[in-house]
């Protein structure tokens, strides 16, 4: 084995089985830390397929995780079993986030940006004010997971749920990056008219990353929903949409560990901060210190923290 | 050999982030002559300046108690940040439940945090108490059956639905008006008011002429209030807290709007009068309790306040009474329980406590029973809200 | 009530086209969204309030005081922006696209966070540097402010065609605009003329957050948020990169939220919902804003 690998192996066992040991002692806050900022690993990797591979400027990307949320929630009430639910809820939000890129497949750059920042507000809003079936700002009741008569509760529970959709969004992204579409979209983020003249149906392949994205961010949406078992529409605002974004650009567009790195970071140093500063008068300037970190870290590392190897070389040959 | 160093460079990253939450969680958890009070409000973000207030009154109850020497132990308060995020809400509930020095929780601001936050709380056993959420479901939801905890939420501001109902009684029988336009700022405090001014002032044979919600953070309420005059109402309803209350009587009278608002007590702090001007004269707001001038303690508490947060900034905020009040409750329980939780909680439920809100005594859902309202009315001279018949 | 909504709506209107002004002028020359520019609103807001109560007796109540009001806070919040250019940007600008977005994201918080932490935590009251009388015109109820804030917008804004068309700085901004490089190339420092357009920006910012202020007549630390966006949100309707867009796409983004709070049953709650889809659907006939030129793709 090289120390590579050996090292892999090692953080990998110790993602999945220190949680375990920690029980409900003092450390038990760490599962639950580590399952949000697996949510936002979900989240930055299902939005890396239009931005990071398309580049496909979203600044409404929360929609859909609020649609698979709501999606839960919704079911929930009705007492939809989840074998339903699933396909229910990533359906609704993959046709919602198709609806927005048909309409959308002519513009670029920052016009898409405001474009989905608008479709963003739009689903928070009408979440908001639907109350006849969202209960508005009073938010909705969510059951915990259940399959069959098997419920899911507890944090330890939701955190492998979490580790292993991280695992299989890894798994896929590497697969399609290397597949014959990953190449495609790179090609239409590198210059759009280039591919379309070289036979690439850019239409049809910026959709089918659309609907990746909606689809990942469906699901954590739903986890997240049964996790914590309420939803208001305040978890769904411009603010989360923007720190995904960030997550992506700080990790390293395009590039896997890049954003998942970018979410680490990003997801927790709030948690990291908390931590550190609760109870004494720091406290206060906790999203202080996290803007300088956000502007520290990018003035240091421009191109990401982790970024592609590809897109590194074309940086640097940029600026040379 | 990139990768090996990207790798090498990633494990280090996160066992040092492992190792300083660690390192920071041991140093936090030790100290076993202390017992924490835990403040989980949005210190931070737009919510910020109500969370603000509510830490300063629950520290200024704990210092007192300090003073007083009635502990055998010292108390300290733990204050959290969960920034009006349902999500940092639950990592701030994890947080306080993996550390067993905490005897209790003063905290959420919004039902949005409070509801998901109370479930993790009530699983740990360990007991909260929200001095601002007024949705029901926040301990109405320790009534379902699947309820996994303990029935350890408490709440000691009164539901909407008891201001709500107040308001529009009074304002039809004591005011005599029939007309009402209502307006609401679409969170879950102020529409979840509006809703019941509505349902309660339409049962009595009033008419509600409009009834529409505004954005939080808007600041041109113009529009909505032209139309309102349109419609010749004889007052008008606000659910919301002062910024919003204040903009809208601003700018009613702006517009030649003289009929008075009537608000509830998200409205009622100072700063409205900055907000505002002299536009907040007249206006009515409900507040919970009896109020101040009748009570001996609710003064002490204000010149104490006033004497103790004197910078700018720190003046008194709506719901600060709520959590002085919440950490006097808190704190009589604990003197009778000691701090094993599960006491506490037995001791939560028994409670008779006379504070500056009255007495409090807790339903066996842990809502006040309470549920004193008075009406007040705003006079811009000298800032303040005597009490009216 | 139409005129007096017309009023309301041309007010609010005024306020967005001074502070979309701001986003696209950078917008427009260096091609990228800047986050930070709400904040330098809310800091050019209280600039105004720090002069009121540290020194009050330049700030008279009348017009004199709210031109010396405007000039410090333009000068602040100007200066303001440059800073932030000169730390924030600069270093970024051969970096990739997003790069200085992320780092306009994270300026915008600090800021926030310092007015937070060390100015005030709770919403404050503006001077009144004029005092607010009420008119009547065809029927509507107009205020001095109301009046005093159009006037000032579009004056600022007069101000600023007459500089960028027919000085020969702004002739030089202009290029820059065009093309920041062959600009560059004809002998023009392109450095110098960036660090102009962000301070007029962060100054037309500056006297949006005193006209703000004086408007509402009460600040806080968040104020600069929804603004910002909605500004925003006004450049790219009429045409991010253009200045008359800008100021066009303001007044019709203040008019159709009035119009929809105004006449529609509900419409408060919905106004937002419609100027976006409206924003959406604008965009969809004409992909780059109302007077937006389409720009040839660069292959």
């Amino acid at each position: 084995m090289t120390p590579v690998s050996a090292a892999k192996w090692a953080g990998l066992a110790a993602i999945l089985v220190v949680p375990a040991l920690l029980g409900s002692g003092n450390y038990a806050y760490l599962v639950q830390a580590g399952g949000m900022i697996g949510l936002y690993m979900i989240l930055a990797l299902g939005l890396n397929f239009t931005m990071g591979y398309v580049g496909l400027f979203d600044l409404g990307y929360i929609a859909f995780f609020a649609a698979g949320a709501y999606g839960a929630a919704i079911c929930g009430a009705y007492n939809v079993p989840l074998l339903i639910e699933l396909p229910l809820t990533v359906a609704f939000a993959v046709l919602l986030r198709l609806g927005l890129g048909v309409s959308i497949l002519r513009l670029r750059g920052d016009y898409l940006a405001i474009v989905t920042m608008g479709f963003g507000e739009i689903t928070r809003l009408v979440i908001n004010n639907l109350d006849s079936i969202t209960n508005g700002p009073k938010g909705m009741e969510v059951p915990p997971l259940q399959l069959f008569s098997w419920t899911l509760s507890g944090n330890l529970g939701y955190y492998y749920l979490i580790a292993a959709c991280v695992a299989l969004g890894v798994i896929g992204s590497r697969r399609l990056e290397d597949s014959r579409v990953g190449r495609a979209w790179v090609a239409i983020r590198e210059d759009e008219t280039a591919a379309r003249l070289s036979g690439i149906s850019v239409n049809e392949h910026k959709l089918l990353a659309f609907t990746i994205s909606a689809g990942f961010a469906a699901v954590a949406g739903m986890i997240f929903a049964h996790w914590i078992q309420f939803v208001t529409p305040e978890s769904f605002v411009f603010w989360e949409s923007i720190l995904i974004v960030s997550m992506i650009v700080l990790g390293g567009m395009g590039s896997i560990y890049g954003v998942l790195l970018g979410a680490l970071i990003l997801g927790g140093v709030p948690q990291i901060l908390q931590v550190f500063l609760a109870g004494s008068k720091w406290i206060d300037y906790r999203y202080f210190f996290f803007g300088v970190v956000l502007v520290v870290v990018v003035l240091f590392r421009p191109e990401g923290l982790w970024p592609h190897k590809r897109r590194q070389a074309e940086l640097h040959e940029e600026a040379a | 050999m990139k990768s090996l160093n990207r790798t090498k460079f990633l494990l280090a990253c996160t066992l040092a982030a492992a190792s300083a939450l660690a390192g920071a969680w041991s140093a936090l958890a030790q100290g076993a002559k202390t017992v924490r009070i835990a403040v989980a409000m949005p210190l931070t973000g737009d919510m910020g300046t109500e969370g603000q207030g509510v830490r300063r009154a629950v520290e200024m109850a704990v210092a007192e108690a300090n003073q007083s020497k009635a502990f055998p132990y010292t108390l300290e308060v733990k204050a959290l940040d969960d920034r009006a995020d349902p999500r940092e809400a639950v990592n701030v509930a994890n947080l306080i439940t993996s550390d067993p020095g905490v005897a209790v929780v003063i905290g959420h601001y919004n039902s949005g945090c409070s509801i998901p936050a109370a479930k993790i709380y009530a699983r740990a056993g360990i007991p909260m108490i929200t001095p601002a959420s007024t949705n029901p479901d926040v301990t109405g939801q320790q009534l379902n059956p699947k309820w996994t905890g303990k029935k350890s939420v408490f709440r000691v501001v009164p539901t909407d639905d008891v201001q709500g109902e107040y308001a529009a009684q009074y304002v039809y029988s004591k005011l005599g008006y029939r007309k009402m336009s209502v307006v609401h700022d679409k969170t879950a405090y102020g529409q979840g008011l509006a809703e019941q001014f509505k349902k309660n002032f339409e049962k009595l044979g009033g008419k509600v002429n409009s009834f529409d919600g505004i954005s939080i953070g808007d600041k041109d309420f113009k529009a909505l209030l032209t139309r309102i005059k349109s419609t010749g109402p004889e007052g008008i309803y606000f659910g919301g807290v002062y910024t919003e209350a204040g903009l809208l009587m601003k700018q009613g009278r702006e517009l030649g709007i003289t009929v008075p608002f009537v608000s509830g007590d998200g409205a009622k702090t100072p700063t409205l009068f900055d907000v505002a001007g002299a536009a907040a004269e007249g206006s009515y707001l409900t507040i919970t309790g009896i109020p101040v001038e009748y009570l001996a303690t609710a003064k002490d508490f204000i010149a104490n306040y006033k004497k103790r947060y004197s910078g700018p900034g720190n003046e008194l905020k709506p719901f600060d009474h709520f959590g002085y009040e919440a950490t006097r409750i808190a704190l009589e329980a604990l003197k009778k329980s000691g701090p094993d939780r599960a006491k506490l909680i037995n001791a939560l439920h028994q409670t008779k406590y006379d504070g500056l809100l009255g007495t409090t005594t807790f339903d066996a859902k842990g809502d006040t029973l309470n549920k004193i309202i008075t009406m007040t009315k705003a006079s811009f001279k000298d800032r303040s809200f005597p009490p009216v018949k | 009530m139409f005129l007096q909504q017309l009023v309301n709506g041309l007010t609010l209107g005024s306020i967005y086209s001074l502070i979309a002004l701001g986003y696209t002028l950078v917008y427009g020359i260096l091609v990228m969204i800047n986050f930070a520019h709400s904040e330098v609103l809310m800091v050019g807001s209280f600039v105004a309030l720090a002069v009121f109560r540290f020194a009050p007796a330049i700030l008279p109540q009348g017009p004199v005081g709210l031109i010396v009001a405007l000039v410090l806070s333009m000068a602040g919040a100007g200066v303001l922006n440059v800073v932030i250019e000169r730390f924030a940007y600069r270093p970024l600008r051969h970096a990739q696209k997003l790069a200085p977005l992320i780092s306009s994201i994270g300026v915008s918080i600090v800021l926030q966070n310092a007015v937070f932490l060390w100015v005030s935590t709770q919403s404050e009251s503006f001077p009144e540097l004029i005092a607010a009388t009420q008119f009547s015109i065809g029927g509507a109820g107009v205020s001095s402010l109301q009046l005093v804030c159009m006037a000032s917008a579009i004056g600022l804004m007069m101000g600023l065609h007459f500089f960028i068309e027919h000085t020969k700085v702004g002739k030089a901004m202009r290029a820059c605009s065009d093309d920041l490089e062959t600009a560059g190339l004809m002998g023009i420092d392109s450095s110098r003329i960036i660090a102009l357009t962000f301070l007029v920006g962060g100054a037309l910012g500056g006297a949006a957050g005193v006209l703000y202020g004086l408007n509402y007549g009460s600040i806080k630390y968040n104020l600069g948020f929804l603004p910002g966006v909605k500004a925003f949100t006004a450049a790219v309707l009429g045409g991010i990169g253009n200045i008359r867009g800008a100021v066009l796409g303001g007044f019709i983004l203040g008019i159709m939220e009035v119009m929809a709070a105004g006449y529609i049953p509900r419409g408060s709650d919905w106004k937002d919902v419609i100027a976006f889809s409206v924003l959406i659907f604008v965009l969809l006939l004409r992909p780059s804003g109302i007077l937006g030129e389409k720009i040839a793709e660069k292959v």
